[in-house]
């Protein structure tokens, strides 16, 4: 663990270079643990790859206290204990209008049925958001389905596009411009500030993709745009 | 009741002192680019220096008065009419019912930021009124200002104020804190230090892009995505730094090569496509100082002083305002 500054409010606290389930999970359990600790003045805890940050308040906050409670932490056993995240649902609509890339996949010798069950069979792990509000920053998407961006980007991706930019893969919870191949949409509100948790997810949950008919795209996007559809999702407790 | 716009600027938006605590999920803070005239222009009210206020970026707007009211301007000299006269940005004022509040183009200064006194009635999204424009969230339907728009005040009663905001002279020197990849630019760190940067025409609120001499990182200009600071000078490969800023990315990839001291960000947000600056270094401990001690200033009033140039537009606007309220 190593614990740095760069800015005025804020502690980054690095816990080594791999990037993977585990320090993902350490990650959490470390944000988790600074967080019971109820150290005043803290305004947030943001995790990504290897790292995470603390904000804080200067006018409410001791750095050195701060300092001091992490550096109290005993990080090799951040992997003992109860661990909890959330597994969330999001239904997507494959191809057609909505992914009009996923036939591209057929020059790696995939067929877009192909690439559905693949895509959508797999629990990928949260790393961490940014780069909008809600876009998550996915780990495990299969190999055989990683590929290079598209060598002219999009003006115009639809909020609710679903799809592949390299190794990653992801959503985009606003319309935005950008280069990634189209798979598919959800109907999902990705933010919806009505809902008690504008954001469904965060650092350290999974996503599972479930294919869905138009029809069923089309009966989720009516509902969702009255803020009724609950989007399904369980916790799930790891020893 | 209300402040109808007429004409919106170029860029004018609805802005608090940032929406705190939603990193995690990826929401940028926003908030007031010029923290101090946007605490300046609510203190000149009584207000709480959080009150939403417009942010008007390098040309005014026009607004009309659907209600009596008292207003003030903080920040860039944007010359303010009020029904036809001049009133100094940095003072208070009486608007009356159907009069219209005018700004000129920015002859000093970038941003200039209009309060109203106990502020704007505004849903507040995540805790915050502030307008992040990419991600249409917050402030007036998550945009900027448009021509007929009209926003809603809250109830005020009639007052007084006779203080203004003092003359604030700023260099061109932005003090920076060594950031996560300082070391990879050990070659250029002298350049980086000696030369001027400018800001270009591609600078907004996510960020600034400058125009100097190339900074070359050892070692590759990506690295693993993690969150951007409020003053990271992240740079890309093709060596030039970009200051981000209030609408950034709430993460990163690029490397970074130091953080632009909290102190100096109201210095920094009112330079113009065109202005020259240069960086010197502060450790983070004097950051936080220097960074304490200006919130401490604003907020004790050292911004502010006696208004006694008592025009008789404001006696007149003060007097007609009060009969007015009589009756």
């Amino acid at each position: 663990m190593e614990i740095e500054e760069f800015s005025e409010n804020a502690l980054t606290i690095y816990m080594g270079e791999d990037v993977d389930e585990k320090m993902n999970r350490r990650l959490v359990s470390l944000k988790n643990e600074i967080e019971g600790m109820e150290i005043s003045g803290i305004e947030e805890i943001v995790i990504s790859y290897t790292s995470l940050i603390i904000y804080y308040d200067l006018f409410n906050a001791d750095v050195s206290a701060i300092e001091a409670a992490v550096k109290s932490i005993d990080t090799d056993a951040l992997l003992q204990g109860e661990f909890e995240y959330k597994i969330v649902e999001i239904p997507v609509c494959y191809g057609g209008e909505y992914g009009p890339d996923i036939n591209a996949f057929s020059e790696d010798g995939l067929s877009a049925d192909d690439v559905v069950e693949m895509h959508s069979n797999t629990e990928y792990i949260v790393y961490m958001l940014g780069f909008m509000p809600g876009f998550p920053y996915l780990g495990g998407l299969d190999e055989r389905l990683h590929k290079a961006r598209l060598s002219t980007p999009r003006m115009r991706i639809p909020a609710g596009s679903v799809g592949i930019g390299g190794r990653q893969t992801g959503m985009y919870p606003f319309e935005s411009p950008g280069g990634w191949n189209l798979l598919g949409r959800t109907p999902v509100h990705l933010f919806d500030e009505r809902r008690e948790t504008p954001i469904l997810y965060q650092a350290g949950d999974r996503i599972v993709y479930r294919s869905i008919s138009e029809d069923e795209y089309k009966e989720i996007k009516a509902l969702a745009e009255q803020g009724e559809y609950e989007v399904k999702s369980q916790v799930r407790s790891e020893g | 009741m209300a402040l109808k716009v007429r004409t919106p600027g170029v860029f004018t938006t609805v802005q608090d002192l940032g929406r705190t605590g939603h990193q995690s999920s990826g929401f940028s803070p926003a908030g007031a680019m010029d923290y101090r005239a946007c605490m300046l222009a609510n203190f000149l009210l009584g207000n709480d220096d959080n009150a939403a206020v417009l942010e008007m970026t390098y040309q005014g707007g026009t607004f009309e008065a659907l209600r009596d009211m008292t207003v003030a301007a903080a920040g860039a000299e944007m010359q303010m009419h009020i029904g036809g006269v001049p009133v100094k940005t940095g003072t208070a004022a009486n608007v009356l019912k159907g009069e219209t509040i005018t700004f000129g183009p920015a002859s000093k200064g970038a941003r200039t930021y209009l309060a109203v006194r106990k502020g704007f009635n505004i849903e507040p999204v995540l805790g915050s009124v502030s307008t992040h424009t990419r991600s249409g969230i917050g402030g007036y339907r998550g945009r900027r200002l448009a021509a007929g728009d009209i926003l809603q005040t809250l109830p005020e009663e009639a007052a007084y104020l006779a203080d203004k905001v003092t003359d604030i002279e700023e260099d061109d020197e932005i003090r920076v804190i060594p950031g996560q990849q300082y070391d990879r630019f050990k070659k250029d760190m002298d350049q980086f230090y000696q030369a001027s940067y400018q800001i270009t025409k591609d600078s907004d609120r996510m960020g600034f892009r400058l125009d100097g001499p190339l900074l070359e990182a050892e070692g590759g200009h990506d690295v693993l995505s993690e969150p951007a600071q409020l003053g990271s000078i992240q740079v890309p490969k093709g060596g030039q730094p970009i200051i981000l800023l209030n609408d950034r990315q709430t993460a990163g990839g690029y490397t970074r090569i130091a953080t632009v001291a909290m102190a100096d960000i109201p210095k920094l947000v009112q330079k113009k496509q065109g202005d020259e600056i240069y960086f010197t270094e502060i450790g983070v401990e004097a950051a936080r100082e220097a960074y304490m001690s200006e919130i401490r200033r604003i907020k004790n009033g050292a911004y502010l002083e006696p208004d006694n140039d008592f025009t008789v537009h404001r006696r007149r606007l003060a007097s007609k305002l009060e009969s007015h309220m009589k009756r």
